[in-house]
């Protein structure tokens, strides 16, 4: 048995996919493999992820795999220049340390040359990292093409499919009009005398159908056959068949007309030429979609810096940013990228973070400050020491989470793949009981000559026995391909993840946005989600005010009772501090100091005893603080804690310190119980403090006294509630509740593990892109479920009228050509639907920019009252 | 080499299994519409090529993936 920390995980590209079945068969080729676990292919992302034992099997199996399942697994070759090598056992060493990369499928090295030619899947393995294995060994290795990056091959791939269909599509549809003008030549009345009359010749719409099949058409013909070869149907079966029959058919009564298969009446050159043309402007199309909805990650990708000019023995080199290491000094100028992480070692800059965390003020950056690759420097500059690099960077982990996110799957697309992969042998099955039904029974019973082709004027005419029969069984064929199905989820689901991470929410998987979208309660973590998680002064409050605030007095109360905890450890005591500070107040250091512990300090400060401490050390001491008891209740109920400060043995006042709620904690639980949510906080205050903060930011629930093991299983007690729960937190304390949770969302400034353990990570600290993620993932599954709907409806209103359901009653039969358009409007439908949510804003987004606009608007109202005057 | 041989032995059960089923379908189409005997031989010879190609196209991933399943469990056994 393999142990789970054995298995590796490893995603990479598959090509020749185009439906949903496809995805079936791929998957199922994988699965077959020993060692290979977690299968999942996205026909959106054209990629394959799996777990899998790498001393069981290996990339090269996944590729034979794949390729005898009629797909393939897309390679490139590079070359590098290797130099140091000087005998054969080199040669052997360099290409043994290449073929061991994972990624690598084939390496050779010419020792005359100094070269090695590396065969590799882009997406497993980059040349940096065959260079560094190069170097491992002992030698040095540079690349000798002009790197072609993988975004830019990628890119490459997805145009030259959108010129190839491009290219199908211009040749399939101008002659299938041509076709389509000379098969109803007859019906064009006025327009006959400027269409040559030779044009509605048989032999000629055999002539001009005949490069549109074997043409345009050849790759359906191709693919079916390389997947049956291997026990695989697909969609480009089902264009096949009802192309291959259209034509065939027509091809025998065209030079056969006596042959008994309907004759003359019967040659669908113009069924087999649009059929073939509309299903190419489906591919077209579909080929057109897939490159815009992975436009999230291309932006990501683009993010990423080339060049990084670091700081070596004094002097300032440029070398390419992939090659940076840890602990390397770097300089950046103004208007540069910052090339990797780092931390600032010197310099003063501001630094525009919009686009890793949707920030779109710049962020202030000195020395200790982290820095992010892939932001850009504004202002000053600076030097900082790289510290995450590669593949631990953020930019490259958002980067990843989106890939996995993008070629993850919603268990709705699951059922939706399942039902296209066993849908083909169906169809096909389906077709054969239509043809048995009408050659056997339907015909003699119902078949008129006059009936008519639904959206045609003409007339059926005198279609023999087989004709019909054929016709009507090629219709189904046709009209049943649910090609749209297999891009209804994927594009949705890419489109949602990309638009979400546009605006810092980053979504781990397909599953994570389908549960995010049917979340009915929202638990929260108090300390560090809805607060600051750090305590801060709040209230000073003198004696000697009789409702008049002393500043002075308060000051005063305040530097005494900073000086008194400067030495303190307590969070109440460096909280203390920490506002003395704020307040930039000089604190010396105390004569005389002594610590009660439990109780409080006491000190001499500039000849005045001080005490500060709470209400027990007073009351030993017989400090009488009556006077200032009914507020000190006031500001305990509010939530916080307060400390007595006597000055000379005398009440001097009352200082309030309190975790305060995050700015935009009020807002987001504000819009969240607008949205129907239940909102929950979880603590482990005491319940009167814990209150106290739900009142404060309008929470409906609280859990107070919680212990954090035990906010799991507070968790799964509104689970067995039937509720569908969503957590927020941040500590490494709400990992289980994370986890326990149907949603897990992670602050961004949180702790490693509770990123980890979350499903939904907010780069920001925002509690607003809580509703942000809640608002794409509803939109997300909205076009999701409209998209299944707009691939499924023309299957399910179309198969039984193309069967002959309505036939007997109506006389009217589906044409293949008016089924293939059907097909294609709904490949349309999808698409378009699809590309709608890129103009979603979620309602936070589109305060803000109303509140620019109304600001800019102000601005210009103001400017021009100020020159009117 | 010995996937290769696999597979080899793979297409050949599968191919015999499929392209039996279809000969059973062309003839059973074949001798029913004779037995009727209202259909002109076109029509027949027209409908044993039909059901034929949908009948090899249905048969054929269903056999092949069965042998797979079948061939590649004896020989792990």
């Amino acid at each position: 048995m393999t142990k789970l920390e054995d298995q590796r995980s490893i995603s990479f590209p598959v090509q020749g996919m185009t439906c949903a079945s496809c995805v079936s068969h791929v998957e199922r080729a994988l699965m077959e493999l020993p060692g290979v676990s977690d299968v999942v292919v996205n026909l959106g992302t054209n990629k394959a992820s799996l777990n899998f034992d790498p001393t069981q099997v290996n990339i090269t199996d996944f590729q034979h795999a794949i390729s005898d399942a009629g797909y393939s697994v897309p390679t490139q070759e590079t070359n590098l220049h290797v130099s140091g090598m000087t005998c054969a056992s080199c040669v052997d060493h360099v290409e043994r340390a290449l073929n061991e990369l994972p990624g690598v499928t084939g390496a050779t090295v010419n020792l005359g040359l100094e070269k090695a030619r590396v065969q590799y899947i882009p997406e497993v393995v980059t040349t940096s990292q065959m260079k560094r294995a190069v170097r491992d060994v002992g030698y040095e290795a540079v690349e000798q093409d002009t790197a072609v990056d993988n975004l830019d091959r990628e890119r490459k791939v997805r145009e030259d499919e959108i010129r190839r269909q491009g290219r199908n599509l211009i040749i399939a549809g101008t002659i299938g009009v041509l076709v389509m003008i000379g098969t109803f030549y007859d019906m064009l009345g006025p327009f006959q005398s400027i269409v040559p009359k030779f044009l509605s010749y048989k032999w000629v719409l055999g002539l001009l159908t005949t490069p549109i099949v074997f043409g345009p058409g050849r790759q359906f013909f191709v693919n079916s056959w390389r997947g049956l070869k291997h026990g695989v149907t697909d969609m480009n079966l089902l264009y096949a068949t009802g192309i291959g029959a259209s034509y065939g058919i027509a091809v025998i009564n065209t030079l056969f007309p006596n042959a008994g298969f309907g004759g003359e009446g019967a040659t669908f050159f113009e069924s087999a030429a649009l059929l073939t043309a509309f299903i190419v402007l489906g591919r077209w199309l579909e080929a057109l979609t897939r490159g815009r909805t992975s436009e999230a990650i291309r932006k990501l990708m683009k993010l990423q810096p080339k060049v990084a000019n670091i700081i070596r023995n004094g002097h300032e080199i440029s070398i390419p940013a992939d090659e940076v290491e840890t602990g390397d000094l770097i300089a950046v100028r103004p208007g540069e990228s910052i090339p990797v992480d780092g931390m600032v070692q010197d310099g003063y800059s501001a630094v525009d973070e919009s686009m890793l965390t949707g920030e779109s003020l710049p962020v202030e950056k000195k020395a200790g400050d982290p820095v992010i690759g892939g932001t850009i420097n504004k202002t000053g500059a600076f030097k900082f020491v790289a510290t995450k690099v590669g593949k631990d960077s953020a930019l490259a982990q958002i980067i990843k989470l989106v890939e996995d996110a993008q070629a993850s799957k919603a268990p709705i697309q699951k059922l939706a793949d399942w039902v296209a992969g066993h849908f083909i042998l169906g169809v096909h099955l389906l077709a054969v009981l239509v043809f048995i039904f009408w050659f056997f029974i339907g015909y003699d019973l119902f078949f008129d000559a006059g009936s008519r082709f639904i959206l045609s004027p003409f007339a059926l005419g005198d279609i023999g026995v087989f004709g019909f029969s054929l016709l009507l069984s090629v219709t189904v064929l046709v009209i049943s391909c649910p090609c749209a199905v297999g891009l209804a989820t994927p594009s949705a689901m890419m489109a949602g993840t990309g638009k979400a991470a546009e605006f810092g929410v980053l979504f781990k998987g397909a599953e994570a946005i389908e549960k995010a979208s049917k979340i009915q309660t929202i638990v929260f973590d108090k300390t560090g989600t809805l607060t600051k998680g750090e305590p801060s002064v709040t209230d000073i409050i003198t004696s000697l005010e009789n409702n008049v605030p002393d500043k002075n007095q308060q000051m005063k109360i305040l530097r005494f009772t900073a000086i008194a905890e400067q030495n303190s450890e307590h969070p109440l005591g460096e909280a203390i501090v920490r506002g003395a500070n704020t307040n930039d107040l000089e604190l010396s250091a105390p004569e005389w100091f002594n610590s009660i512990p439990g109780h409080g300090v006491e000190a001499k400060i500039e000849g005045v005893a001080v005490l500060v401490g709470n209400r027990k050390l007073m009351g030993e001491r017989s400090i009488d603080f009556r006077a200032l008891m009914s507020q000190a209740e006031k500001l305990e109920t509010e939530g916080k804690t307060v400390m007595f400060v006597a000055l000379d043995g005398q009440p001097a006042g009352l200082i309030a310190v309190a975790d305060t709620l995050k700015e935009t904690s009020v807002e987001a639980i504000r819009r969240l119980r607008q949205m129907k949510l239940e909102t929950v906080m979880i603590t482990g205050d005491n319940r009167r403090t814990a209150e106290a903060i739900a009142r404060q930011v309008g929470i409906d629930q609280v859990l107070a006294e919680v212990l954090p093991q035990d906010k799991a299983e507070e968790v799964k007690k509104l689970q067995a509630l039937g509720k569908r729960v969503a957590m927020v937190g941040d500590g490494v304390n709400d990992a289980p509740a994370l986890a326990q949770a149907e949603v897990g969302i992670a602050i961004g400034s949180g702790t490693d593990v509770a990123k980890e353990t979350g499903d939904v990570i907010l780069i920001k600290s925002d509690l607003n892109d809580v509703i942000v993620a809640l608002e794409v993932a509803r939109a997300t599954m909205n076009k999701v479920k409209q998209n299944l709907f707009w691939a499924f409806i023309y299957n399910t209103l179309g198969i039984p009228l193309a069967a002959g359901f309505l036939y007997p009653a109506l006389r009217l039969v589906v044409s293949p050509e008016v089924a293939s358009a059907f097909m294609a409007i709904s490949s349309v439908s999808v698409t378009l639907n699809t590309l709608l949510l890129k103009g979603f804003s979620p309602s936070t987004q589109r305060k803000v920019k109303r509140t620019g606009r109304d600001k800019v608007a102000a601005n210009q109202f103001s400017a021009s009252t100020t020159s009117s005057n | 080499m010995e996937t290769e041989n696999l597979d080899k032995e793979i297409a050949r059960k599968s191919a015999i299994v499929y392209l039996a089923i279809t000969a059973i379908m062309a003839l059973l189409f074949f001798a029913v519409t004779g037995l009727m005997g209202t259909y002109p031989m076109v029509a027949r010879i027209g409908g044993v090529m039909w059901i034929s190609l949908l009948t090899l196209i249905v048969s054929m991933p269903l056999v092949i993936t069965y042998m797979k399943k079948k061939v590649k469990g004896t020989k792990r056994n």
